[in-house]
């Protein structure tokens, strides 16, 4: 069983920590998604499991089997680079059999790993090319070959789409998770873009500076933010974040004013303690989820300065009246001509002045 | 457009005049002299005097000969030391990198009579330390100067001391240029360090390493301060005369400038050819 578990993984390089102490538990078979911003530290994480960089503390398993001291080779991993790291003086045949080859793995299973790998991604007609012959796609299929024929536990993935045009990332997105479907091996892969991340995961675990900020399944981490940074980071365009005071409560819940707004509240059910009155809290609204005027708690006037067109969708890039930026998602039948609109909050979250979310 | 142009080579006038009258024209009179019996007076032109003498001429055959064998040897074992040089130069595990670079480097920059100085004093019969360290050993004193098979090789042993630290800076650049993840990739495929070295790191550099030798043909094809100071003008009796002097000696000390002219022709020509042929053993194979 191809489990891999993080615990309290810590990095640190000279005196500055960059992991600070790191719990995941990956279940085999399950696709999981390192994401969050440059240097958040995702790279390096994925980079211990292989064993590319040493743990300064904390333990990994994987399989069950604690690797902290064991070579990358023996941890029957694979890793598909950002770069590819092809060979690229070996025709694509001997990128994949190359590292069979030099361990002395028998001809006849070579050839057939390699086979089946090329088969499965599809490019067989490909293999007497050399790397620098190759598109872009092309080379990041022999990559993802070249980890297939290692027939390993865990496929681990290091921004492997970075390098190609939009289009061919959407259609590498797609041969990667019917790609795992076939296999049904362990997946880590990481990533940058929060769209990668919610379309390939099962799970995603979300890391700023060092630290995991959120674990959890794609929609989940959409729908219940725990923070401000994975309310904003999750979801394209992003939540928007309007500032506000809490000015009472009442049997909904607490009732929120929007800063600048006198008469723009809403009301927000909290489960747990609500806060004082008074206090300063952000309201995140998704651009979907402004209403028609009348259809929410409040009504709210913006002045739009741009509205971009995208098809069956437009957003609304407006100003609230307290010159907060926000953006609104119409359908396109629905966008006014008006420069100014007047919208309802059909549904909020809210966060206090650390960020934390208020539920 | 062709105003512009126009304009464009009125700034390059200086430099190709001075480009053509110090570079171009002595290439073309030399060879032209190389026709003519320059120990008359006035030279007259005799096409086959200084060519035909080429073919029958001993001393030439022995500048050949003892040039083509310090390309032979003290080449293919100076670029494996430089590679050797360049591996632990390019390893995590060296520390004061910067001053084994250094180190490297330095004998390019040191002067080459002052060198010269130093090896003909190192390897002196009587005083010379490497004798001295042969006697300790129990090995026999070597006349380096006096028995030509020791003053070839002294010859060799000062040009590879010169040459092979220039020679790894260049494979060490070529060596940092290599992607790090692409040996990353290797280790995960299990593949041991010698092993990366020998499938991986030399084909990727094998444009460098052909660089290297290319440089070190064309170099030693015009070997001179070597065998000029170290074994006194290619002593003994010839035996360690290149080319180089032999041009020298018969331009600059004969005046015999038709015959030395058609020896540098013969040299160039010797070094393109076995650049070529280099070349083409070694071009890349699809």
């Amino acid at each position: 069983m191809a489990t891999v578990t993080l615990s309290n993984v810590v990095k640190r390089f000279g005196a500055f920590e960059v992991v600070h102490g790191a719990n995941i538990d990956i279940k085999h078979g399950e696709f999981v998604v390192f994401v969050g911003p440059s240097g958040c530290g995702k790279s390096t994480l994925l980079r211990m499991i292989a064993g590319l960089e040493d743990i300064s503390g904390g333990e990994i398993a994987i399989g069950g089997k604690l690797v902290n001291d064991v070579e990358p080779a023996d941890r029957g991993i694979a890793m598909v680079f950002q770069s590819y790291a092809l060979y690229p003086h070996m025709s694509v045949e001997q990128n994949l059999s190359f590292g069979l080859r030099m361990t002395g793995n028998p001809k006849a299973d070579t050839d057939r790993r390699v086979k089946r790998a090329a088969e499965i991604l599809r490019i067989s007609e490909l293999m007497d090319r050399r790397p620098r012959k190759l598109s872009g796609g092309q080379r990041q299929r022999v990559a993802i070959g070249r980890a297939i024929v290692r027939e390993p536990q865990v496929f681990l993935f290091d921004e492997p789409l970075s390098n190609l045009d939009a289009e061919l990332r959407v259609q590498m997105r797609v041969e990667i998770s019917r790609l795992h479907k076939e296999l049904g091996a362990t997946m880590i892969y990481v990533t940058h873009d929060q769209t990668e991340a919610m379309t390939l995961a099962d799970r995603i675990v979300v890391l700023r500076a060092g630290h995991i900020e959120q674990i959890g399944r794609p929609l989940d981490l959409y729908d219940d933010p725990d923070n401000l940074f994975v309310a904003g980071f999750v979801g394209s365009p992003k939540m928007n974040f309007i500032k506000a005071q809490i000015v009472g409560q009442d049997a909904r819940g607490v009732v929120v004013e929007l800063a600048g707004q006198e008469k723009t509240r809403i009301t927000q059910p909290l489960a747990g303690a609500a806060p004082e009155v008074g206090s300063k809290v952000i309201v995140g609204v998704r651009p979907e989820h402004f209403g028609s005027a009348g259809e929410g708690d409040t009504d709210l006037v913006v002045a739009i300065d741009v509205v971009e067109h995208l098809g069956g969708t437009s957003f609304l890039y407006a100003r609230t009246a307290h010159g907060e930026d926000v953006v609104i998602q119409r359908d396109a039948a629905k966008v006014p001509t008006t420069s100014e609109v007047t919208v309802s909050i059909r549904k909020s979250y809210l966060f206090d002045e650390k960020g934390l979310r208020l539920r | 457009m062709r105003n512009r142009n126009a304009t464009a080579y009125r700034f390059l006038a200086p430099y190709l005049l001075i480009f053509s009258v110090f570079w171009v024209w002595p290439i073309i009179s030399s060879f032209m002299i190389s026709f003519q019996a320059t120990r008359t007076v006035p030279w007259r032109f005799a096409p086959g005097f200084n060519w035909g003498r080429l073919i029958g001429d001993p001393a030439f055959f022995n500048a050949v000969k003892n040039t083509l064998l310090i390309l032979v040897i003290q080449v293919p074992v100076m670029i494996a030391l430089a590679m050797v040089m360049a591996v632990l130069l390019n390893s995590p595990l060296l520390k004061a990198r910067g001053l084994y670079r250094f180190a490297f480097f330095a004998p390019v920059v040191v002067g080459e009579v002052a060198y010269s100085a130093v090896f003909r004093l190192m390897f002196s019969l009587d005083f010379g330390i490497v004798n001295k360290l042969l006697n300790s050993i129990g090995l026999p004193k070597i006349d380096w100067f006096s028995n030509v098979t020791p003053a070839m090789a002294l010859i060799m042993i000062a040009v590879t001391w010169r040459w092979a630290g220039y020679n790894a800076i260049i494979l060490l650049a070529g060596m940092q240029s290599i992607p790090e993840d692409v040996y990353e990739a290797a280790t995960l495929d299990r593949v041991s360090k010698l092993k990366q070295f020998f499938h991986i790191t030399l084909p990727l550099l094998k444009p460098v390493i052909v660089f290297c030798l290319v440089l070190s043909i064309i170099g030693t094809m015009q070997l001179f301060t070597e065998p000029f100071l170290i074994t006194e003008r290619g002593g003994p009796g010839g035996g360690t005369e290149t080319l180089g002097l032999l041009l020298y000696r018969q331009g600059f000390r004969s005046l015999n400038f038709g015959y030395a002219s058609a020896v540098a022709y013969t040299m160039a020509a010797l070094a393109i050819a076995i650049t070529l042929v280099q070349l083409w053993l070694t071009r890349e194979k699809q």
